[in-house]
């Protein structure tokens, strides 16, 4: 019962993570129409800036080797993952938001993430290339002094606290002008543009925020994990952002939520149950991504706005009375606030 | 209010406006006719900041603005509408009239966080002039509905509608009456003859040479990528070259 209450929270820990990751996704996807594939390299980015932050200097002799190495707390590891994220996704923003669409940008996103991959595993003094750094300092639990499956819990309440402020953050994002007017950029950026609204920079927001929320949540994944090396950020794992989006419902902050909880769990559990066949060990990975493709086909062919889709805000006209109250024609009641429309 | 000096665009080996100059004043309606493939949507596109202009000037205001971005000059108090109606499909009447409403300086990430309060007070007052707006074309019972589920017509009314919203002091209007049966083109005509009276200035581009002269107190005739004649539609109607290029027989 232990064991299952363990993996369980386990879970948990990794929905909310992903959660995160994926509701940056949406802000740039299911908000303003921005296909970036690369959405695992701000991960890492996030990983690695918040292992640096927070690991001592490298012992010499030890076998790892990278830069920094500060041993700063968890907020300023958080903080640094953060900035480092916002500054990555705005250098290539910057670049190439500003020519490129679709298929170009998806492309110039890949070939960002897999340079990013690339300098990772080879600079060795940077990040320790391959074998990538470990060790990292999980938030306050050498002050803390809990067991092992009490500081699972803590972090579980550490991380549902984070994607709660995200979650906030995004769901004001959405219903406020600066949301509506990304949904406009998404659906005609020349109509947004005659208005009068510089649809470049805004798209170059909609990027960096969600390059900083996929930074927080590569952050929060090194933070539990203890470690991070480049075979954590293949094309594959941006692949399962994607169908967590797509499954969930883009545009929707909830339906990305349900598709962050669905897509791992139906990812590790699906295929639980499948006998190993040792001639072929490689079999059950393979389903794995097998049943997340046809989960990802079928909703396109039977639900392409995902299960929880996109809510436009619903507007009611003020009332007979509401006009008097603003025109000064009825006086309003003390203390009473005139009805909003 | 806006004066286009000698402006050329060239597209490869097709020379689509070739040295066009006319002027608009203030508060005036003019038409922008000519047959097709004379430079007129290119010109507009061209006013609007759409597309760079090769050689010439365009002056807004007293200010030049040939070459500036299309938000710059939208920014300005130049609205346009297209051809073609660009509804925003997947959003509501109501939504795709508050993205033509001006709160620019509300859709910041630091304003969307930290000034909640003044954000819903002036996207309160974009409501309450939206449904004034879709009071006007009629369009209120429709303002929750997806504007892709709108007929042709209805589309075209609210793309006046949204252009509206930007309170603009110059607004061109690109065949606002095309594709569009007669009552609705009638019930167009008058919304554009309410602009009229609100003292908005316009230019027109249309075919419909009845209804530009019914709403236009000075026709620009374009052929070829220049101005071939410009006056009342009476004095155009009456202009053997307009004839020869454009209207084919006296009408």
């Amino acid at each position: 019962m232990a064991a299952l209450g363990y993996y369980v929270t386990v879970l948990a820990i990794f929905a909310c993570i992903y959660s995160i990751i994926t509701i940056g996704l949406n802000i740039q996807w299911g908000f303003a129409g921005i296909l970036n594939f690369g959405v695992y390299a701000f991960v890492a980015i996030g990983a690695y800036s918040y292992g640096l932050v927070t690991l001592g200097k490298p012992i010499p002799g030890a076998g790892q080797s990278y830069i920094l190495g500060i041993h700063a707390p968890f907020v300023i590891g958080l903080l640094a993952a953060a900035l480092v994220g916002g500054l990555a996704a705005w250098a290539l923003g910057a670049i190439a938001l500003r020519r490129l669409r679709s298929d170009y940008l998806a492309i110039t996103t890949i070939a960002f993430s897999q340079i990013l991959w690339l300098i990772a595993g080879n600079e060795t003094w940077l990040v320790n290339g391959w074998d990538g750094i470990s060790g990292i300092p999980q938030p306050l639990n050498g002050m803390l002094k809990l067991s092992f499956n009490n500081y699972n819990f803590f972090f579980l309440a550490l991380s549902l606290v984070m994607l709660a402020l995200v979650m906030w953050f995004a769901q004001v994002t959405l219903r406020a002008p600066f949301g509506r007017i990304l949904r406009g950029v998404r659906e005609d950026e020349l109509v947004v543009e005659s208005f009068g609204r510089n649809t470049a920079s805004l798209k170059l927001r909609a990027f960096v925020t969600g390059g900083i929320l996929s930074a927080i949540g590569g952050a929060l994944l090194a933070a539990y994990v203890g470690a991070f090396n480049p075979s954590a950020f293949l094309v594959g794992e941006t692949f399962f952002v994607w169908a967590a989006l797509l499954i969930g419902g883009s545009g929707n902050n909830w339906g990305a939520i349900l598709g962050a909880i669905l897509v791992p769990v139906v990812f590790t559990e699906g295929t639980r149950f499948l006998p190993s066949i040792p001639s072929n060990p490689q079999l059950i990975e393979a389903f794995r991504y097998i049943i997340i493709g046809l989960l990802l086909i079928l909703t396109l062919k039977f639900r392409p706005q995902g299960i929880i889709p996109e809510r436009p805000d619903r507007f009611q006209r003020a009332t007979k009375r509401d006009r008097r109250l603003r025109t000064g024609r009825a006086a309003a009641p003390d203390g009473e606030e005139p009805p909003h429309a | 209010m806006l004066e286009v000096r000698s402006v050329h665009k060239r597209f490869g080996g097709n020379q689509a406006v070739n040295g066009c100059s006319f002027t608009v004043d203030p508060q005036t309606s003019v038409g922008l006719i000519g047959p097709n493939g004379a430079g007129k949507t290119t010109t507009v596109n061209l006013i609007s900041g759409r597309m760079p202009i090769d050689k010439g000037s365009i002056v807004f205001k007293d200010r030049p603005i040939h070459n500036m971005p299309m938000w710059r000059v939208a920014r300005r108090g130049l609205t346009r509408t297209f051809q073609i109606s660009r509804e925003l499909r997947a959003l509501t009447v109501m939504e795709n009239m508050l993205i033509a409403a001006q709160l620019q300086p509300f859709e910041g990430i630091v304003q969307t966080v930290f000034e909640m309060a003044r954000i819903r007070s002036a996207e309160k007052e974009g409501v309450r002039k939206a449904f004034e707006l879709l009071e006007l074309f009629q369009l209120t019972r429709l303002a929750n509905e997806y504007a892709a589920n709108l007929s042709g017509g209805q589309k075209r009314l609210l793309e006046l509608a949204r252009s509206l919203m930007t309170e603009p002091d110059l607004l061109i209007l690109d065949e606002p009456l095309a594709g569009v049966n007669p009552t609705t083109a009638r019930n167009i005509a008058e919304y554009i003859e309410t602009m009229r009276a609100r003292g908005i200035t316009l230019l027109i581009i249309e075919h419909n040479l009845n209804m530009v002269e019914r709403l236009c107190e000075r026709v620009i005739v374009m052929a070829e990528g220049s101005v071939l004649a410009e006056g009342s539609m009476r004095s155009i109607r009456e202009n053997a070259d307009v004839v020869d290029a454009y209207l084919g027989t006296v009408v």
